[in-house]
């Protein structure tokens, strides 16, 4: 009932201030709120008013009720009832904003390190280094009590007897090349190990193969794209393996490009061609091959 | 999740409680005033005035008609949990620091303060259950534990003993019956700060400034479990559906000054209560924690700090989906 007055007052004041002109003109066309029941239950209202720039606007608002049923105890429906006291006496149902508040979104994140797992894994080694007691264990690259597969030198090192033999092999080639080693020493020039004869191109070679031919340079992004956007606009074109999102280490702003590697090198030169020139957040992307 | 903060008390907190179903959730501080909550929203039902002293401790019956609170002000109170009003005031020598109903309701049990000459003393009275009945003024038993003094106080199950956690970290079993010390342990290196039993009062948790919690079987005394953590704890707690327990405390207040909040540790820590090991954290306190309490449903727990603020967490749905990796 209270409510219900409370609105009236507000029309009523809304005739009041409505005195330009052009608002009654407005009001001529306002129409009489319309609401339908659909069969699904979902009511739907429709509303025609003026807004405060003076432009008709349609307002439609659908509103679906659901009953929702929840058991509780009888004593705890009881005690929802009860009258506040004390300090809160006489104050209306509900929380009131001087001692209830919300707080701000906190996750708690429940992960376990597997430390029972990973117990069980390093008594799993001690087993092995126990049953390889007796036996010699030594590891080519550094001489140490490992597999060679284990080792932490693995990919900075070679083996040593092999190192020791090309060694070798390069002793007798070294004759050969002597006057261009001579040469360069003289001249005081400066040749990066690579080039330097006996060198071994395959580690190169390797380097090239390790990056992935399915990865595109994305340039020219806004500052503000994030990891998600990235993935939102080329997710449509395959499964993506990585994105890198270059950021600035102190803004944390994106820095303007992105690399994306795609599982397949088909997805990643369809995705070249569709959204190299593509316009998005107000720039046109640049879209290439990584080099 | 989006913890709802009550903002009832002006000083610190010093313990909260849920009443059995969980519905009420029952907050006391140093600022004298007891307040009542309807756990779901955070609407302040009422609060109980009438201490004039910092409030200690609280406790609610099991059918949620009394109220029992402890004070600096060398008092108890026995408080009509529906309107507030003060039935009866026991009278100590000193503080009152732990209050707890036994299971049937019939008795409770006041841990006072050791102070002025007065030795600390764990005092029994039995209650009468009705609103409108007189209370006695006369003690069923005192027991005066010797050595360190009493900090906090339960009761064991079926009523049979009460447990005591002592200052020096020693915890102890009494017969309250005869007041005889039947058992005694010293699990930890410094002070008691909490102990709360378990649903069925088959085991407990104790919480201790010596950085650990541990869970002790009530019968025997035998350790089940222990959890070293990096801060001194002022409190622990046990969760229903997921097996966890959750430790709550920091550094003292008197060093929060001299340190950063993140050095501080002011946050709740959820321990996996079976394989002791912790799997997650949550934050919000600006102090350290005093006093923490879960919902008998298991979906929400809350916490009191030494910020003055209590805050209600009801668990999203992946804290129900967690599940410990298998061996």
């Amino acid at each position: 009932m209270n409510f219900r007055s409370h609105l009236l007052i507000v029309i009523f004041e809304l005739n009041a201030t409505k005195s330009s002109w052009a608002d009654e003109v407005g009001e001529e066309f306002d129409l009489p709120i319309e609401t339908f029941t659909d069969e699904n239950g979902i009511k739907t209202i429709l509303e025609y008013k003026t807004n405060d720039d003076g432009k008709k606007v349609k307002v439609t608002r659908k509103i679906k009720k659901t009953l929702i049923k929840e058991c509780v105890n009888k004593a705890v429906a009881e005690r929802k009832k009860w009258a506040k006291f004390g300090d809160e006496r006489g104050k209306k149902v509900g929380p009131d904003l001087s001692t209830t508040s919300i707080g701000e979104q906190i996750f708690l994140k429940l992960s376990s390190t597997g430390k029972h797992s990973e117990l069980a894994e390093e008594s799993d080694i001690n087993k092995r280094k126990a049953a390889l007691v007796g036996k010699k264990i030594l590891c080519r690259i550094c001489k140490s009590d490992h597999f060679t597969i284990q080792c932490p030198y693995k990919d900075t090192l070679q083996p040593l007897d092999e190192l020791g033999k090309e060694l070798e092999a390069n002793k007798e080639t070294a004759p050969a090349s002597e006057p261009i080693t001579a040469e360069a020493s003289t001249g005081g020039k400066y040749i990066p190990p690579s080039m330097r004869a006996g060198a071994k191109p395959t580690t190169s070679d390797s380097y090239k193969e390790r990056r992935d031919d399915a990865t595109i340079r994305v340039t020219n992004l806004s500052e503000d794209t994030t990891e998600n956007d990235i993935h939102d606009l080329f997710r449509r074109f395959g499964n993506i393996s990585r994105v890198y999102l270059a950021r600035d280490r102190e803004t944390n702003a994106c820095k303007g490009f992105a690399f994306v590697s795609f599982g397949h090198r088909e997805d990643a030169s369809k995705a070249l061609q569709a959204i190299n020139g593509y316009g998005y957040d107000n720039l046109i992307l640049r879209v290439e091959w990584a080099k | 999740m989006r913890p709802i903060l009550l903002q009832g008390h002006t000083r610190s907190l010093t313990q909260i409680k849920y009443n059995p179903e969980g519905d009420l959730l029952f907050s006391v501080s140093k600022d004298h005033v007891v307040n009542a909550w309807y756990s779901h929203n955070g609407e302040r039902l009422g609060t109980y005035n009438g201490h004039v002293g910092a409030i200690w401790t609280v406790d609610v019956n099991s059918t949620s008609t009394l109220l029992l609170t402890g004070s600096a002000d060398n008092t108890a109170k026995l408080w009509e949990v529906e309107t507030g009003n003060c039935l009866h005031t026991w009278e100590f020598k000193t503080a009152v620091k732990r209050v707890a109903f036994s299971e049937d309701d019939c008795m409770a049990l006041f841990v006072t303060e050791q102070r002025m000459g007065f030795p600390g003393t764990v005092t029994i009275y039995s209650i009468a259950n009705d609103v409108n009945a007189k209370q006695s003024d006369e003690p069923i038993m005192i027991i005066m534990p010797e050595g360190s003094k009493a900090m906090v106080s339960d009761w064991g199950y079926l009523n049979k003993y009460i447990i005591i956690g002592h200052e020096n970290g020693s915890i102890s079993q009494f017969d309250w019956k005869t007041g005889e010390k039947v058992k005694s342990i010293q699990p930890h290196t410094d002070v008691i700060t909490d102990l709360q039993m378990s649903e069925d009062r088959t085991y407990f948790i104790t919480s201790s400034k010596d950085k650990s919690a541990q869970i002790f079987e009530s019968n025997t005394l035998v350790p089940l479990k222990k959890y070293i953590t990096d801060a001194p704890l002022n409190s622990a707690s046990i969760t229903p559906i997921q097996e966890f327990v959750i430790l709550g405390g920091g550094q003292d207040a008197m060093q929060v000054t001299t340190t950063t909040m993140r050095q501080g540790k002011f946050e709740c820590r959820f321990w996996h209560k079976i394989f002791e090991e912790e799997v997650g954290r949550v934050k919000g306190h600006f102090g350290p924690i005093n006093t923490i309490a879960v919902h008998s449903d298991g979906k929400s727990f809350s916490s009191g700090g030494e910020d003055g603020y209590v805050r209600v967490h009801h668990f999203d749905e992946e804290y129900f989906k967690f599940k410990y990796p298998e061996l």
